[in-house]
């Protein structure tokens, strides 16, 4: 569903590489989840799969198509959620849905069925038809995943999700989350939260100084550092510990 | 280490005055990613003329008050009628600054809950503010009194004289204005209905400019410079005393100069520096009891009241392009500052086209031409194709599309739509507002012209066809170096290099054309006029074209901002 062959990325002005090398393969139906300290190139990597950043160098490869050369037709299989997902403000919730509707071509009773499925679901239904700009942080994040999810995309993609969201909408997402590749989608996130990985996620990859220093599932992470009994956090910081040591 | 009350404003006022001139953010631009250096450049080429001519405007006032006031015995009447017009303006304007920097700005809830008093934030922004109309005085002041300075041979008193006068002069007015604007939001909270008060400030400003023109009309006179100058000094000795009554400051400030050798001199020095000591000390003591009570009622006022029902369950589906389209125009209209800044040119100026109409002295009013002659079709579509396209830059919509989304840039990025499909969008909504605008202005001026049907016709068609092949080229512009860093979207278009740059662009294409086909006037050619709209409609297509294949999807790719 995605594969990243050799990426890097280099800020302009920068003295380093925000990511380098990124060799990265993400199989249909299954929950990734992208995990790295502040500053490891999580973001950097997300805005180049979302087409938000250019690569300097590398392929990335979305549902079978290359982003660099067939941009709109990858974009097509993805629904995209940033960190902090600023909405335009002067829309209400339903015209900002209707605008991701129209663009990604979803029909008239699909749509009201997903609306209906999800404004319900984050209890957005009565704030639906106010501006976005008298929306909570937490309410703008729900309708940012709500119109991430309406053309039920392929590669669901989000920048540390459940940040700003209370228990209950975090419990209720990761769910959706579930249930997206119960059905043969692809889920790719980023996050601080090491339980909800350890739980969710079916394969992880660490990322550190722009450099993936693991990859796999928990077991093959536990194998390959040859302590079996090692929680994703233990493993976590030592791994990372020992890319700073390196980066020393 | 407790840091000292005075550290503390300081640095709140550095701080504020950085964030406000962008400081930080062009020091990181220009000399730590070496971007957009040309940017302050261009900036000082485009302002450079209207500055030259606002100088040497002044100076020939100058010139001329020094000696007409002489003739009365008050040669200091240009140092009167420059304090008078600096304080005016602090004033007016200054009702808006303030009230943008004291309850409106987003820095407000990182200020609120930080250890600071209520007068420091006071304090803080009125200097942010302060210091923004010093550079603005520097400008207007500067003329009159080195000039005056020059004509009267003044010595080192009168310069000592000058830069307290400078320091000390918009103080009173901002303090009226800040007084007025705490106490109205502490027992209105107007905050609740920023939108609304922003188009009143708005449409205030227009008629208060077209007021200002009218009475320019009905008082210039037959035209005669010396007769306007005889007019103003007949009523200037009125004006001066209505004036020191409102703001004796601005008296003070003239009289402090003037006689700055004597005793009377320093007097008004003192009356001026103790006026203006008193409202900082009222301020302060109101700013201390009352000010911090309006901004958070203000931030409350924020959130929106009951909910609007809405039916998602049978959802209103239409083309992408449409909804694009749609949305591009609802974004600008629903955001006064956008709406203010592009919309009013489509009002004003076909307004202050027929005001002469309603002058006194018609017959030698400078729209003469206008309204007396018969001018031949050819000519007048000529003239109503190139207000369809001058029009499209003034709107600022097509020049600043990028730039006005800012922050929101990822979401259109993220959609499955080539830069094509989106500018072809952009251009199209940028040339349905152009074209009502246009036709709103254009329609009671040819009415009340007697202007043909078919002219206004065939003009309109080559104006939209110009403006639409203008437009395409606006939009490249602004993607080409989209301004996306800003807190407050005013900024995105008032302070847009882009919505310069692309106005004098295409203000040198419309006097280029216009000058064009007036030499087809006088040559006796005017059937020339639609060839040369249509050739330059295909130069500027072409180019067009051009760009959208070969530049466009290689900048929309590298566009690093915009989450």
């Amino acid at each position: 569903m995605l594969q990243l062959h050799d990426v890097s990325k280099k800020y302009k002005g920068a003295d380093r590489f925000a990511v380098r090398d990124l060799d990265l393969q993400v199989r249909s139906g299954e929950i990734f989840g992208f995990l790295g300290p502040n500053g490891a190139g999580k973001t950097t990597t997300i805005k180049m799969i979302v087409g938000l950043l250019q690569a300097d160098r590398g392929r990335i490869v979305v549902n079978g198509h290359d982003l660099a050369k067939d941009p709109v037709k990858a974009k097509h299989s993805i629904g995209f959620v940033p960190d902090n997902p600023n909405l335009y403000g002067r829309l209400t919730g339903i015209e900002y849905l209707n605008l991701i509707g129209d663009v990604f071509g979803v029909d008239g009773p699909t749509r009201a069925r997903r609306l209906d499925y999800y404004l319900e679901m984050f209890q957005l239904t009565r704030a639906a038809g106010d501006l976005v700009q008298s929306y909570s942080h937490g309410m703008q994040q729900k309708l940012a995943l709500t119109g991430a999810l309406l053309h039920a995309p392929a590669l669901f993609i989000l920048d540390e999700p459940m940040v700003g969201l209370d228990p209950k909408s975090a419990h209720l997402f990761k769910e959706i989350m579930r249930e997206h590749v119960d059905k043969g989608n692809t889920v790719f996130f980023s996050t601080h939260i090491l339980e909800v990985a350890e739980k969710l996620c079916d394969r992880v990859g660490i990322i550190n100084q722009g450099q993936l220093i693991a990859c796999g599932t928990m077991d093959e992470l536990r194998q390959s550092s040859q302590k079996t009994d090692l929680s994703l956090e233990r493993l976590f910081l030592e791994l990372t510990e020992d890319g700073d040591n390196h980066g020393k | 280490m407790v840091t000292t009350m005075g550290n503390r404003l300081k640095s709140l006022y550095l701080a504020l005055l950085n964030v406000h001139y962008g400081w930080s953010a062009g020091k990181y631009y220009y000399f730590k990613k070496k971007q957009r250096i040309w940017e302050p450049l261009v900036l000082v080429v485009a302002l450079a003329p209207a500055a030259v001519m606002a100088v040497w405007f002044l100076w020939s006032m100058t010139d001329k008050l020094f000696l007409a006031g002489l003739a009365y015995g008050e040669p200091h009447l240009s140092l009167a009628y420059g304090a008078l017009m600096v304080a005016v303006l602090t004033l007016f304007f200054g009702f808006f600054y303030v009230l943008s920097a004291f309850y409106f700005s987003s820095d407000l809830e990182i200020l609120v809950p930080l250890p600071f008093k209520s007068w420091e934030i006071l304090v803080a922004k009125l200097g942010v503010v302060l210091t923004g109309q010093y550079v603005i005085n520097t400008l207007l002041l500067l003329p009159i009194w080195i000039r005056y300075g020059l004509l009267a041979g003044v010595g080192v008193d009168y310069v000592l004289s000058a830069l307290v006068v400078f320091l000390t002069l918009p103080i009173l007015p901002l303090v009226l204005a800040s007084l007025f604007t705490v106490v109205l939001m502490r027992f209105t909270n107007l905050s609740r209905h920023k939108d609304r008060l922003t188009l009143i400030g708005g449409i205030l400003f227009v008629v208060v400019v077209l007021g200002f023109q009218l009475w320019m009309q009905n008082n210039i006179g037959d035209g005669d410079p010396e007769a306007f100058l005889e007019q103003v000094l007949i009523q200037t000795d009125g004006l001066v005393r209505i004036v020191g009554r409102v703001f004796p400051t601005s008296v003070w400030a003239a009289q402090a100069m003037a006689y700055s050798y004597s005793a009377q001199g320093w007097l008004r020095l003192f009356y001026l520096v103790l006026a203006s000591a008193v409202g900082l000390g009222v301020l302060y003591l109101l700013g201390e009891r009352v000010f911090l009570q309006g901004v958070v009622a203000g931030l409350e006022g924020s959130k929106q009241g009951a909910s609007r029902a809405v039916d998602w369950k049978s959802p209103q589906v239409r083309p992408a392009f449409w909804t694009l389209v749609n949305t591009e125009i609802r974004l600008f209209v629903r955001d006064p500052g956008f709406a203010l800044n592009g919309l009013i040119g489509y009002i004003l100026l076909p307004v202050m086209a027929i005001l002469p109409l309603f002058a006194k002295n018609l017959s030698e009013n400078p729209f003469e031409f206008l309204t007396q002659q018969e001018w031949p079709p050819l000519l007048l579509i000529g003239g109503v194709a190139l207000f369809f396209m001058v029009m499209t830059s003034m709107s600022m919509i097509p020049t600043t599309t990028f730039s006005r989304e800012g922050k929101y840039l990822w979401i259109i990025r993220s959609m499955p739509l080539s830069i094509q499909e989106i500018i072809f969008t952009r251009v199209v909504a940028s040339q349905i507002v152009n074209t009502l605008g246009c036709l709103l202005g254009l329609l009671p001026v040819a009415h009340l012209f007697g202007w043909s049907v078919f002219t206004i016709i065939i003009g309109t068609l080559l104006g939209v066809f110009l403006a639409t092949a203008l437009a395409c080229l606006l939009i490249i512009l602004d993607l080409s170096r989209p301004m996306l860093d800003w807190v407050n979207p005013i900024k995105a278009v008032k302070s847009n290099l882009n919505a310069i740059v692309g106005l004098f662009g295409s203000m040198l294409l419309t006097f280029g054309l216009g000058a064009l086909f007036y030499w087809n006037f006088q040559a006796g050619q005017l059937w020339l006029v639609p060839l040369e709209l249509l050739l330059a409609c295909a130069v500027l297509a072409f180019l067009g074209l051009l760009l959208l294949s070969r530049f466009a999807p290689k900048q929309w790719q590298s566009i690093e901002g915009g989450i």
